[in-house]
């Protein structure tokens, strides 16, 4: 008999309380499992030894002797494979980010699109994504890669435009001059703007539940921007000059440098990946009850309103599993990087088998930094799918 | 390895029990019994080893493994060519899954050390080196200061890159692309500054531009990469392969290919003496096939069905092919003529 058909008897006191926590049968494909992996593990590892191989991470603390396209961390042929290792993360981890927000913006826009009255609009917006998810990603990588290669100016011919040097190896802008101050800076500024906005939007929800008003949000949160950084500024006396890119021998120097394979990876995945939560969308968008909308009017609400507190709280709740999933696809998906020579982790990693000739260990170092990245992703998009459900008395937290 | 290799020998004596034949390598025994060695290539490396239209592997290192085959079981066509990737082949080697490789690895000190590999005899002695369009104006490769290149990802081409750029005290940066498509596009387009890769892997890939003749390659060789056949562990399977290559060395040296080998043979009394050790029924190259349990006429099988390493390097690398590879002036050029192809005594 299926548990979850059963009628909870009212309780006296407390919750009903849950069926036996585990079956006999849960312990015994559980076993099953767990002997399938030992064996899988023992038969792995005497076969390594036979071939004379002795599994060991000791290789992670030699010297990688290979140059990445760039780091985000300090990195050098001279160190090791382990911090070979973390730049690549880094890098996985910003490009990931980039594409999420490129994805989520287009999944977003394309999404409002395709449930809109227009037409025309409706039209774009199927267009949009029947071809994006039709098409292999790594095919909309190359071809982005290689028009921009082809059609960007090379590296002297470079089109300067305002602030901005654009040529096909990266684009370069105008960036805080090297200062460990100025670094402290921006991440602290960075941090201290989040956290109190955070902490400000919280305490004006918790006020309008107590006593009905509305508090202004928006307003603070522009005055901290502006507030948090200038008095950091001074407190940290950080010079905060800025370096200009130039031209100087085969490259440019100076400023800062946003690579072509990384715009391009950011934009493919955010292509790919916005048709995709667009779709998703628009089914959450669908699923809402037409007279729920209705119900806003006759309360008085007006458009922006209606979207903002009835449909969209609504949408979220059943959008937040699929989009888990195409946020921890997109994570994953970051790995079609090497084919453009963006340093991800597991171009790192690649090449690091290739030294080693240590396979299965840094499979599995990678495998477990891809899984623990989508674990983290996905457990921050519960916790906060469970405040939204909780908000309206549904679910449990 | 020990515990393997004693299941092996276990397992030989028990067949030697019975049979008590004199014991070859088990490797070298798999070939034979088999009637078929299996050989691993690259699966596209144009000049080295390409399928043709009946999907058999052409090329210089795909004739290795036909020298193998016609050196131990008296006929090339029974060499089973494999294409397979880099790290796969080295694997399926370990692993026992084929007899040998013959796909441009370059011998290294770690890769010998490693128990499940036997690095038998050079083949090509290759460096890696440096492509430039025309247009940028460098002539040396010490002029790459701050330069930005090309490379493959994952590759040997990487580390030799660093090592190169750190010793002459230059800095530049590096464009690690696995594709090889966005790879060579990213430099065409003027994204890289210069390409890195092995000197033969630039000679084909310079052909892939749009106007091969604005491209150069750099003079400067900054890595050695000796080409060698890989076998399983298996002394008497090494002692094969290294012999037969020598035979193909030798062959070049005493002007002998597979054209006039049989004339060679028909007026043999008149041959230097070198030539009748090569050929003669009583002749050393004989008395080493019964030591290594080789067909007796293998020297001749392997010029016949093969021929001299000059004329296998000529048919798919040299100056006639799209390569237009010279063995003169490189370190393939014989020994006598500045290279090291070093022919071994047959004696």
């Amino acid at each position: 008999m299926d548990r979850k058909l059963q009628i909870p008897r009212v309780p006296q006191d407390g919750p009903p309380k849950a069926g036996p926590a585990v079956s006999l049968a849960d312990i015994g494909v559980g076993l099953a499992i767990l002997a399938a992996v030992a064996v899988i593990a023992f038969n792995v590892h005497s076969n390594m030894l036979a071939a004379g191989i002795r599994p060991g991470f000791a290789f992670l603390t030699q010297q990688a002797g290979f140059d990445l396209s760039e780091t985000l961390i300090p990195y050098g042929a001279n160190d090791s494979y382990l911090r070979a290792i973390l730049a690549g993360l880094a890098n996985t981890v910003v490009v990931a980010a980039a594409s999420l927000v490129i994805a989520s913006l287009a999944g977003l826009l394309l999404g409002l699109l395709s449930v809109s009255a227009s037409p025309a609009a409706r039209f774009f917006a199927l267009a949009y994504v029947e071809l994006f998810r039709n098409l292999p990603k790594i095919l909309v990588l190359l071809i982005i890669f290689v028009t921009a290669v082809n059609g960007l100016p090379a590296i002297r011919q470079a089109l300067v435009l305002g602030p901005f040097t654009i040529s096909n190896r990266a684009i370069y802008l105008p960036w805080l001059s090297q200062d460990p101050r100025n670094t402290l800076w921006l991440l602290a500024s960075l941090f201290l703007v989040c956290a109190l906005i955070w902490l400000w939007a919280r305490h004006a929800t918790r006020r309008q539940a107590l006593t009905g008003r509305r508090m202004a949000v928006l307003p603070v949160a522009l005055a901290l921007c502006v507030a948090v950084p200038t008095v950091l500024a001074i407190a940290l006396s950080a010079p905060l000059g800025l370096s200009w890119p130039a031209l100087a021998g085969f490259s440019v120097e100076g400023g800062a440098a946003l690579s072509i394979q990384f715009c391009t990876v950011a934009v493919a995945l955010g292509l790919y990946h916005g048709a995709q939560i667009a779709e998703v969308l628009r089914g959450g968008i669908e699923a809402v009850p037409k007279g729920q909308i209705e119900a806003a009017a006759a309360l008085g609400l007006k458009g922006g309103q209606t979207n903002r507190l009835v449909i969209m709280p609504q949408v979220l709740r059943t959008v937040v599993p699929p989009l888990n999933n195409q946020f921890a696809n997109l994570l994953k998906n970051t790995s079609i990087s090497i084919a453009v020579g963006y340093s991800d982790l597991m171009s790192v990693a690649g090449t690091a088998i290739n030294q080693t000739f240590r396979p299965l260990e840094t499979m599995l170092i990678t495998m477990s930094i891809y899984l623990l990245l989508c674990l983290v992703l996905t457990g921050v998009l519960n916790h906060w799918s469970a405040g939204t459900r909780a908000r309206e008395g549904r679910g449990e937290r | 390895m020990l515990r393997s290799y004693l299941a092996a020998a276990l397992a030989c004596a028990a067949s030697l029990a019975i049979t008590s034949h004199a014991q070859a390598g088990p490797v070298f025994d798999d070939v034979v019994s088999g009637g078929k060695l299996v050989c691993l290539v690259s699966p596209s490396a144009p000049g080295f080893s390409v399928p043709d239209s009946a999907g058999i592997f052409q090329g210089f290192n795909a004739d290795f493994c036909r020298m193998a085959a016609a050196a131990i079981l008296g006929d090339a066509s029974k060499a089973d060519i494999r294409g397979i990737g880099f790290s796969d082949s080295l694997k399926s080697l370990v692993s026992r899954q084929a007899h040998m490789a013959s796909r441009s690895v370059t011998e290294t000190g770690t890769r010998s050390a490693d128990p499940g590999l036997a690095f038998v005899a050079t083949t090509f002695y290759d460096g890696q080196g440096f492509m430039v369009p025309k247009a940028l104006g460098v002539k040396s490769a010490a002029e790459l200061k701050g330069a930005t290149i090309c490379a493959e990802d994952g590759s040997t081409t990487l580390l030799n890159i660093a090592d190169w750029f750190a010793a002459q005290g230059l800095s530049y940066k590096v464009e690690n692309i696995a594709d090889k498509t966005a790879r060579l596009q990213a430099f065409f387009a003027g994204k890289c500054d210069a390409y890195a890769s092995d000197m033969t892997a630039l000679a084909a890939d310079r052909r892939l531009a749009k106007n091969p003749d604005d491209y150069e390659l750099l003079p400067e060789i900054i890595s050695a990469e000796p080409l060698t056949l890989v076998t399983q562990p298996d002394e008497t399977l090494e002692k094969a392969v290294r012999w037969a290559f020598q035979v193909m060395l030798n062959a070049d040296e005493l002007g002998i290919n597979s054209t006039n080998v049989d004339a060679t043979i028909a007026d043999l009394d008149k041959q230097p003496k070198a030539v009748q050790r090569l050929f003669a029924k009583d002749g050393a190259a004989a008395d080493m096939a019964a030591k290594m349990k080789l067909p007796a006429d293998w020297a001749y099988q392997v010029i016949k069905q093969v021929g001299s390493y000059g004329e296998v390097f000529d048919r798919h690398l040299g100056p006639a092919t799209p390569f237009k590879l010279t063995r003169e002036g490189s370190q393939n050029a014989s020994t006598s003529n500045g290279g090291l192809m070093y022919a071994y005594p047959i004696r």
